[in-house]
């Protein structure tokens, strides 16, 4: 399949997707910005293309595949379960290396088998590495943020606090500092910096909030509400007096340092669940069934390992996430988004998990094994 | 070899700017008319002086097309990309203060830092089915103090280019980043300074390309006198 520069292997690849019951999506290589700008945020911007049409759109290259999968999808107004692949060149930029890249990848839309939909997004990426490469040695690493979030609540910590440490899983160092300051508890400025307003009363609270907005003139736009801010306005309140405590911190600690092989992950939670007194049951339930899945799909548990810290942390990342790297280099990633389709305008939640896979990086091993 | 010297065109800065020339030692008069946007300087005609908006002459410095300038340095962070490796800043000079800042609305009673703003940033999204919206003309000053500063990434910037005070009320954005002097302005439209929202305490500045010759006599010249100036 001589198609401009692909890698010579991607007639196989093709064909292996067709195989696992996908349908190939072509998708535009000129992409309207705003929303991969919306999801992943502004910052985004100085990492893709950017240009403008000529009635002033928005426009870039595309910088992945998954979120125009789904708009697609979303447009079609397709029926699920869907299974898409794709295939092509992505852009980037980036310091330093080249700044476009190839890329393939499935993304599974609608099967409300969460389990099995996780276990076929992993054993699927696997094998197809394992096909190209055959003979080489794979590290596959799994996350689940579901299994972190069901700590959270377990430790009985505030909403204010379960968010933000939530928005902080997969960056270790923004959730060490995060965690450090929790032990602190408030700032004293957070504290009395202004004359607070009674706060026992919550329906007052508002109504004065909405006189104020009412007077200078923010009633009527559509921004934080009088009750959003009186909220978290109670909320932050009470957070103020609180504390992480050193067990909680202790826990969460033991926690998010957790690397074991996969098989053995289902026994060792459920050892620490019990050993901190954690109610972990509905996160830990789900997570024995993925492994069951994965096993019963004959997938290759031995090379497969849970890391309780592994996630990443934009916020339409759900539960899976999984990463597949032979010479420390990573060949295949992916995860479970089901709050992305929804963001993206579906009128109703659909579970969504897929992967990627890096044709360069596994291009550039196959030719350094010849 | 002559070097070039950008002056604002206009307004205070271009008053203030042409008064420290002159407490500098350098009488700056127009060529041709007073409307004219080329000068000299007096008994130098090693040193040609440009009027350009105070813009522009962050964006010239940037790219070499003038030696120096006197520019706010607001605008030269948030012109030239890489600003450290392409320009110098040779002295900060006793006019053109303004705070660049973010100002939330007065009623967000519960936002008073940058911590409760992410907060309320990582909530928006699910509460309003669309991001936190920042009006600003501010691009990149705004993306290096939310995102790399204090690791707030969800957000949208919407670009304003002139009474940027006013977007909140109207409906146009949820907060700003604009500059200030007096806080005046925020106040009269209900705006308010988070306690750690100042991003740059702006003044303006002698500001050198780092493309140009940099060396020799007029280069030093011209530093030594604003140096001794303020």
């Amino acid at each position: 399949m001589p198609l401009l520069n692909l890698p010579d292997f991607t007639g196989d690849l093709l064909q292996d997707f067709a195989g696992r019951r996908t349908e190939l999506v072509t998708i535009p290589v000129i992409q309207p910005a705003d929303p991969f700008l919306d999801m992943a945020g502004e910052d985004l911007r100085r990492r893709i293309f950017t240009t403008e049409s000529e009635t002033g759109e928005a426009l870039c290259l595309r910088p992945e595949f998954t979120i125009p999968v789904c708009m697609g999808h979303i447009e079609a107004n397709s029926g699920t379960p869907r299974r898409y692949a794709y295939c092509g060149e992505v852009f980037r930029q980036r310091r330093s290396g080249a700044s476009e890249f190839y890329q393939a990848g499935i993304e599974d839309l609608g099967d409300d088998d969460i389990a099995a939909a996780d276990a076929r997004a992993v054993s699927d990426a696997l094998s197809i590495v394992a096909k190209l490469l055959p003979g080489s040695a794979f590290t596959v690493t799994l996350g689940d943020q579901t299994v972190f979030e069901a700590v959270l609540s377990a430790l009985g910590l505030p909403d204010g606090w379960k968010r933000r440490l939530i928005g902080a899983f997969g960056d270790q160092a923004k959730l060490g500092a995060l965690m450090n300051d929790l032990t602190k508890g408030a700032p004293d400025d957070e504290k009395d910096a202004r004359s607070r307003p009674d706060l026992e009363d919550r329906a007052a609270l508002e109504d004065r909030i909405a006189g104020i907005m009412e007077e200078t003139g923010y009633s009527t736009n559509a921004s934080r509400t009088p009750q959003d801010i009186a909220g978290r306005l109670i909320e932050k309140a009470r957070l103020a007096q609180a504390r992480l405590d050193g067990k909680a911190f202790a826990v969460l600690a033991e926690f998010l340092q957790i690397d074991i092989a996969l098989a053995d992950a289902p026994s060792a939670l459920a050892g620490f669940a019990d050993a901190a007194g954690l109610d972990l049951r509905p996160a830990l339930a789900a997570f024995d069934h993925r492994v069951a899945a994965l096993a019963n799909q004959n997938a290759d548990l031995s090379a497969m390992h849970y890391r309780a810290a592994f996630g990443r942390p934009l916020d339409y990342y759900t539960g899976l996430v999984f990463e597949i790297s032979a010479a420390d280099a990573v060949l295949a990633g992916g995860g479970r988004y089901d709050r992305m389709m929804t963001l993206l305008g579906a009128s109703r939640s659909i579970p969504a998990v897929g992967f990627s896979l890096w044709l360069d990086r596994i291009g550039t091993l196959r030719g350094s094994r010849q | 070899m002559t070097v070039t010297l950008a002056l604002p065109s206009k307004g205070r800065m271009k008053d203030d700017a042409i008064a420290l020339c002159a407490r500098a030692g350098l009488t700056v008069t127009s060529v041709g008319n007073d409307r004219s946007y080329r000068g000299r300087v007096e008994e130098r005609d090693d040193i040609e002086v440009a009027f350009l908006s105070a813009s522009e002459i962050a964006r010239e410095l940037g790219s070499g097309g003038v030696d120096f300038g006197i520019t706010g340095e607001d605008l030269v962070r948030e012109t030239i990309a890489d600003a450290e490796r392409k320009i110098e800043i040779c002295t900060r000079l006793g006019f053109g203060e303004a705070d660049v800042v973010v100002a939330v609305p007065d009623i967000w009673l519960d936002v008073e830092t940058m911590a409760d703003l992410g907060d309320v940033a990582a909530d928006f999204r699910h509460r309003h089915r669309r991001r936190l919206s920042i009006a600003t003309k501010y691009w990149r000053l705004t993306r290096e103090f939310f995102s790399a500063e204090h690791g707030i990434q969800l957000y949208r910037i919407v670009e304003s280019l002139g009474a940027t005070e006013g977007a909140p009320a109207a409906g146009q954005a949820d907060i700003i980043v604009d500059i200030t002097t007096t806080g005046s302005t925020l106040k009269a439209n209900h705006l308010r300074v988070l306690n750690d929202g100042v991003i740059l305490r702006s003044r303006a500045c002698l500001v050198r390309s780092r493309s140009g010759g940099g060396a020799g006599a007029s280069v030093d010249f011209i530093r030594q006198r604003f140096a001794d100036a303020v």
